[in-house]
């Protein structure tokens, strides 16, 4: 049986899946409120650190050590998608289209 | 101690991404997802896998956010949205972090060994997993790093050309 944090019927893992679940969301909200393609940008990683904490909680809690090699895996991916998606962000800005995701409207057109 | 240490780097993981969505400028929002991903790495230690906390430090809070402050300062930002209201002043932001970091020293420094739910054999256990089972995911995700690598150099060579 794992160590509990609170004197409580929630354990350490519940409190860590809460926090891992806020972290999602406001990374989501980053995402979803904020207009800027850096800001977006800034919110995925929130939301893969999100993601991250509670992949270790639980494979702690099932002393799987599959959950922490997604983790690996998915840091690594996360550094991939920041560095495609800046210098994305970086060509944009020289083709003079802007930062901000409302700009981008070709395929639309 | 060890409760002291999680309930704060909860919090504060919570707190910094929270003011990361409300803010002005794109400098003090990096400055506050810089500060939750190292909460979120003493999280990681505490959860008794300090090899992926350490991932986190080295890889989100160090390269990562080193090209998104390089991306920022080598572009113009943008208009922010109106309801975004906060900023972080430029003195402050400094502090904020060393702050932060002090707590990430002092996490890994309190605990003799790290405070896990399932104990130290899961990282003893993790390169086993990596290279076994999960291998084919491992080559493809060494693939993708160097196609991200690549994708560096095309944008540079077609800036130049």
């Amino acid at each position: 049986m794992p160590p509990r944090l609170l004197p409580s019927p929630w354990g350490r893992e519940v409190n860590a899946l809460a926090v891992g679940l806020a972290l999602f969301a406001a990374g989501l909200a980053a995402v979803v409120l904020r207009g800027q393609l850096l800001a977006m940008l800034l919110g995925l990683e929130l939301m893969i650190a999100g993601v991250s904490v509670i992949l270790t909680y639980e494979a702690g809690v099932f002393g799987d050590p599959a959950g922490l090699a997604a983790v690996v895996l998915i840091i690594a991916i996360a550094a991939a998608e920041a560095v495609v998606g800046l210098c994305l962000i970086l060509g944009l800005h020289r083709a003079g289209l802007g930062g901000r995701a409302g700009s981008l409207t070709e395929l639309r057109e | 101690m060890r409760e002291i240490f999680f309930y704060l780097a909860a919090a504060g993981a919570v707190f910094f991404s929270a003011l990361m969505v409300f803010q002005r400028g794109l400098y003090s929002a990096a400055v506050c997802l810089l500060a939750a991903l190292l909460q979120t790495a003493v999280l990681l230690y505490l959860a008794g896998s300090p090899l992926v906390g350490l991932l986190q430090v080295i890889i989100c809070a160090g390269g990562v956010m080193v090209l998104v402050v390089v991306a920022i300062m080598s572009s113009s930002e943008p208009k922010a949205e109106p309801w975004a209201r906060f900023g972080v002043p430029g003195l402050l932001a400094p502090g904020v972090v060393v702050l932060v970091l002090i707590e990430l020293l002092l996490a890994v420094s309190g605990s003799s060994a790290p405070a896990g739910t399932a104990g130290a054999g899961l990282d003893a256990r993790l390169g086993a997993v990596l290279f076994g089972p999960y291998a084919v995911a491992t080559e493809a995700v060494a693939m993708l790093l160097f196609l991200a690598a690549l994708a560096i150099l095309m944008d540079e060579k077609g800036r130049t050309s």
